[in-house]
């Protein structure tokens, strides 16, 4: 059987329209850019005497129109796909595009209900709720929460399995039928198969999970350690801040990939030392949630006393699972192969985020409303903790996206080289590095975890963009 | 240039003015129907409280509005030219040519990558095109112009070598480069220190008269515009209320907002217990929230329903007076010569024992040339020398004295944040100078509390109200469960006179009179004996300043505290303070009841002082005296008396005991003391400062 096209029975109709939308942008691109030169401005905000607003247009602003429509046409095309694809019965109507459309329904679902909400109550909702009032942001925001809300729903939205092998699919095109199906056994591959026989599509989805489950951890545990040794160096200065910032220094002067070819080493790994690395590092968290509440509450001792008591129970055991893999319980552990990457990106990360947090606090130190904590007796780290940290947020909130990026991309760099994962994981970085190899014959195993990789942190770079520009209006 | 002397009009024309700010929400109206006309050679003074549009009127006539703001009605014309209609290149060439503007912040006017003359070059080089050689000359001979000395060493210095006076005299010589018809100043000497603040007010009259430059002088201290200003314009939100010559707007105002404005500044005359401030009721109306007619309505005194706020009110012309009006329509029928309806007079508050004893404190810092390896040379700043003096209960001491006089230094003794390098201070019978305030008992943290300078500052921002108060209370261990201390902390609400649903609020949703209230109250929360106040009222508003000085006096007479009330603002220690101390350069170089001080002998710092405090009335006859040069740095105090490098009075000294000696604190009267080495008769010819001239 010939495999389905990308278009399926819309095609026809839909793939013209999206050619000509394409050409209109790229037409509008350039008399835009001509006019430009040519010093045509775009039109200037008129005001009439009953205090509205018109605006006389120039031909700039209707290039800069043509392609704003241009652009929703295309957006529209694709939208239209995907509601076929919805509908439509067959695969072969469907096409590619409108059948993977169609194995995302849970991620519509999830994300039209957010966005309803969001939009709803974007006013009572802080910075999250301003967000909504950027394009950019809410860009960022859609493509963050598709690949969220893929790896959420991964089982659902895949049709394959990451390690089912079907070796009559070898390098198949996208869209190849499958040679003889299972009972409830999806017809297609829908993105082709790779050199193994393996689904792409179903690997990319998977792929989501596997980068998602690790990145926003490993960031949020190198904020923990950065926050924790920005805060006392920039708050005391001096002879501590000297050394932290040399060793910061020192971390960032180190090659990175280097850094994690000596940590993947057999020996290294036999001598113990990543998890040496990850008992210090994952010690830091606890460290920060007792004297977070110790500094908070130590004038309510038994409050105290709950919540250090809390804290320390549910943070060592976590801690003996994850960096000593020795849960009494034996709920938590983590491979030593995901370890070792925890461990490198936090180590890697850090350093950033400790300059980030002392530079902050360098600035906020000199607010009064220190010197009043000063002047009543707190503790240094209660003002730090409670005074100086919740007002550093907004950089640091934009910068935790943008790092999820980072993390994300030397995730992606890690598996290429084939480090720190198992040969087998979906990740993408790893599939990109094992399509790698046939690119100039079989491109199709390749392209699309780059192209997820690729959006992923463009999503992830959009959203700090919406949250740093609501974050400085009003 | 030729059209420059063929043009005789009024330099700058607006008439009815409109501007507004455009927010995703909504319009927001900045300045309505505003006019104005400047003369050639004048000076017009644009006064009001923060937001009422004034910046927003000179950004508007320099045509720089940004992205949100756009004219909406009205024109501006400078010299018989509109501004609107201009191109952006011809808008280009006006500006820093023929109109020049003056900022706030000397530092954020001068490029800190560029040296002085060389920036000072490029204005002629750009909008006149003449040689660098003749541009580096012709800045040469406006240094000198402003006063600096040393011109040549000036041109070859970077901004951040220069004091801030300095740079402020720099951004004036740019101004003048290419002799402007119009010079707009906006605060410019609002982050300065008095004394420097009046020798830069004294230059630029000095340069309008040789200069013949008309300016538009922006500000909200009404003193300052007396001093350089020949009209006024007073704004209230938006609109201006009240304009004329400074004559008939200070003596025979006809605005009822004029007349509160008025009554909310300490005068001479003033006292805190006799005739209290009035400040002026309610807030400011935010620009969307305005109301319909006289926007001053709900504040207003003389407000009649139906009337005022019927729709909107033109300006009328005060018959009689020159170019006079007032946006008030029952102008004619106020009886404005009518004594205001006091306030309750107040009980002076009993003074009690001594509270607080500070002897012979020294506190030096010793700052090493680099922080990191030592090194062997150490130099020691002096930020207090040999401090001695005593509060009691219920009383205030007033601290004056510039930046860098070392007031803060003490402060930070007494508070415990840092320890004192010699002598002592005893709070009833303890000694606490050296006790940090980690290691002194709740009991000693909590009689001692701060009140602080910025409202904006003062709380932390993502913090409710109520638990940044209830804090405190945790902290001084009063009240035993979470609901008794927030009984505890509503009642703190009650003391500083803010409804109690402000407990759940931001800070960000208060005023800067609120926030400095809340500060009060948490300062009080553990039952403070002593309150350090430090400038706690110098960055609100004037008729939010009665307010809060008010409520401060309140407390102080309820809760018998002893306030000492650090600040710059004579007159509003004079008004509220029991006894003064002057400092200078770590030194006190004064001390005395308030009477004492503010009466001859002076210290001669005293005296250049109180000359240099601008006084809101024409009554008053000011002595002048401009104290040259800056304030020597701590790091490197002159020999001698700290005051020798400035003092005027010092030829009349004998022999260099001046530059040799530190002059001994002598005993003038009781209770009044001086660190000079002037003879007694020199001291007892000195003339008052200030006098009240006999209507």
């Amino acid at each position: 059987m010939d495999p389905i096209t990308w278009t399926g029975s819309l095609g026809p109709f839909l793939n013209p329209l999206m050619l000509a939308a394409i050409a209109v942008f790229v037409l509008g691109f350039f008399a835009q850019l001509v006019l430009n030169f040519a010093g045509v401005q775009p039109g200037e905000v008129q005001i009439n005497p009953d205090h509205t607003l018109s605006v006389a247009r120039s031909p700039n602003d209707y290039a800069l129109m043509a392609m704003k429509y241009a652009v929703l046409l295309f957006l529209a095309c694709v939208a239209v796909f995907i509601v076929g694809g919805i509908v439509q019965p067959s695969l072969e109507q469907k096409g590619i595009i409108g059948a993977m459309g169609q194995r995302f329904l849970p991620v519509w679902i999830a994300m039209i209900l957010i966005f309803a909400l969001s939009v709803t109550f974007k006013r009572r909702l802080g910075l999250y709720g301003k967000l909504f009032d950027s394009p950019i942001g809410m860009v960022g925001f859609f493509l963050v929460m598709f690949w969220m809300l893929t790896a959420i729903f991964a089982g659902l939205v895949a049709t394959h399995g990451a390690i089912d092998v079907v070796s009559q699919m070898r390098n198949e095109v996208p869209g190849s039928f499958m040679p003889d199906p299972d009972e409830g056994e999806y017809l297609v591959y829908l993105l082709g198969g790779d050199n193994l026989g393996r689904d792409v599509f179903s690997r990319m989805v998977f792929g989501a999970r596997e980068v998602l489950k690790i990145a926003p951890a490993a960031t949020l545990f190198a904020f923990m350690v950065g926050i924790t040794l920005g805060l006392p160096a920039g708050y005391f200065g001096g002879k501590l801040d000297t050394v932290l910032t040399f060793i910061a220094n020192l971390v960032l002067a180190f090659p990175v990939i280097l850094l994690f070819y000596l940590l993947v080493t057999p020996e290294i790994v036999a001598s113990g030392i990543p998890t040496y690395m990850a008992a210090v590092l994952f010690l830091f968290p606890i460290i920060f949630f007792v004297i977070l509440f110790n500094s908070r509450f130590f004038t309510q001792p038994f409050t105290r006393n709950i919540y250090i008591f809390l804290t320390v129970l549910i943070g060592g055991w976590l801690y003996l699972g994850l960096a000593w893999n020795s849960d009494p319980l034996g709920i938590i552990s983590m491979p030593g192969n995901i370890l070792i990457v925890f461990v490198s990106v936090v180590f890697v990360n850090s350093p950033t985020v400790f300059r980030i947090v002392r530079g902050i606090v360098l600035d906020i130190k000199t607010r009064d409303y220190v010197a009043a904590g000063q002047t009543r007796g707190e503790g240094p780290w209660y003002i730090m903790l409670w005074e100086i940290l919740p007002n550093a947020r907004g950089p640091l909130i934009v910068d935790f996206c943008l790092r999820i990026g980072y993390t994300t991309i030397l995730l992606g760099t890690l598996g290429f080289f084939g480090l720190g994962v198992s040969p087998e994981s979906p990740d993408w970085g790893s599939t990109i590095n094992e399509g790698r190899r046939l690119l100039t014959i079989y491109p199709h195993p390749a392209l699309p975890p780059a192209i997820a990789l690729m959006t992923m942190v463009l999503g992830l770079n959009l959203l700090a963009d919406g949250l740093r520009e609501e974050s400085l209006r009003d | 240039m030729a059209e420059d002397t063929a043009y005789d009009g009024p330099i700058l024309e607006i008439d009815k003015l409109s501007i507004s700010f455009f927010t995703r929400l909504r319009e927001i109206p900045a300045v309505m129907d505003f006019s104005a006309n400047v003369m050639p050679g004048e000076a017009l003074g644009l006064v009001g409280e923060s937001g009422c549009g004034k910046s927003t009127v000179a950004l508007g006539v320099m045509q720089d509005l940004g992205v949100n703001g756009k004219i909406v009605g009205g024109t501006i014309k400078f010299k018989g030219r509109d501004l609107s209609e201009m191109s952006p290149e011809e808008l280009r060439d006006i500006r820093g040519s023929q109109i020049a503007m003056i900022y706030q912040e000397p530092m954020a006017s001068l490029n800190p990558a560029m040296k002085i003359g060389k920036q000072l070059a490029e204005v002629p080089v750009i909008h006149e095109g003449i040689s660098e050689e003749e541009a580096m000359k012709r800045a040469r001979q406006v240094v000198e112009d402003v006063k600096l000395p040393d011109p040549d060493r000036i041109l070859k210095a970077y901004p951040h070598q220069l004091s801030g006076g300095q740079q402020q005299r720099i951004v004036i010589a740019m101004a003048l480069m290419s002799k402007p018809s119009l010079l707009i100043l906006d605060e410019p000497t609002t982050a300065l220190d008095v004394t420097v603040e009046a020798a830069i007010v004294e230059l630029v009259k000095d340069l309008g008269k040789k200069y013949g430059t008309s300016m538009l002088f922006i500000s909200h201290n009404l003193g300052l515009v007396l001093e350089t200003c020949d009209r006024i314009c007073v704004m209230y939100s938006g609109e201006a209320v009240e304009r004329g010559s400074i004559e008939d707007v200070f003596d025979e105002m006809k605005h009822p907002y004029t007349q509160a404005l008025f009554r909310s500044i300490p005068l001479p005359g003033a006292d805190k217990n006799a005739s209290p401030l009035i400040a002026i009721p309610g807030n400011f109306p935010l620009p969307h929230e305005r109301p319909n007619g006289c926007n001053f309505g709900p504040r207003c005194d003389y407000f009649e329903a139906g009337r005022c706020d019927a729709g909107p009110i033109s300006m009328a012309q005060v018959e009689g007076n020159d170019r006079h009006a007032t946006r008030c329509l029952r102008f004619q029928e106020i009886d404005w010569s009518a004594p205001p309806t006091l306030a309750d007079k107040k009980e002076k508050g009993v003074i009690g024992d001594t509270v607080l004893k500070v002897d012979n404190l020294k506190k030096y810092y010793e700052v090493a040339a680099n922080s990191m390896f030592g090194g062997a040379d150490k130099k020691v700043v002096k930020a207090n020398e040999t401090i001695s003096f005593e509060a009691r209960e219920s009383e205030t001491l007033a601290i004056v004295g510039e930046s860098g006089c070392g007031k803060s230094t003490l402060a930070k003794v007494l508070m415990g944040l840092e320890t004192a390098t010699e002598g002592q201070v005893m709070l009833d019978n303890l000694s606490i100078e050296s006790t940090e305030i980690q290691d002194r008992d709740t009991r000693t943290v909590s009689s001692i509390q701060m009140v602080f300078q910025n409202p904006f500052d003062t709380l932390n921002p993502s913090m409710t109200v109520g638990r940044q108060i209830i804090r405190a209370l945790e902290i001084f261990k009063i009240g035993n469960t979470e609901a008794e201390r927030r009984v505890r902390m509503l009642e703190l609400l009650d003391l500083v006179k803010l409804p109690r649903e402000f407990a759940d609020r931001m800070p960000r949703q208060l005023s800067g009179g609120q926030k400095q209230r809340v500060g009060i109250a948490r300062a009080f929360a553990g039952g403070a004996r002593i309150v350090v106040a430090d400038e706690p009222v110098s960055a609100l508003d004037v008729s939010v300043q009665a307010a809060v000085t008010d409520l401060l006096m309140e407390i102080q007479r309820n809760e018998k505290t002893t306030l000492l009330f650090i600040s710059h603002d004579l007159s509003i220690v004079r008004y509220l303070s029991d006894r003064v101390m002057v400092m200078y350069l770590g030194h006190v170089v004064e001390l005395g009841s308030t009477d004492q001080v503010f009466s001859p002998p002076y210290h001669p710092y005293t005296e250049a002082l109180l000359s240099a405090v601008p006084i809101a009335d024409t009554s008053v006859e000011k002595k002048h005296i401009v104290l040259e040069g800056d304030i020597p740095s701590a790091m490197n105090p002159p020999s001698g008396c700290p005051f020798q490098t400035r003092c005027r009075w010092k030829s009349e000294v004998p022999g260099n005991l001046c530059e040799t000696e530190v002059p001994p604190q002598r005993k003038m009267a009781a209770g009044h003391e001086i660190k000079c080495h002037l003879a007694d008769d020199i001291l007892a010819q000195m003339d008052p400062v200030i006098k009240i001239a006999a209507e």
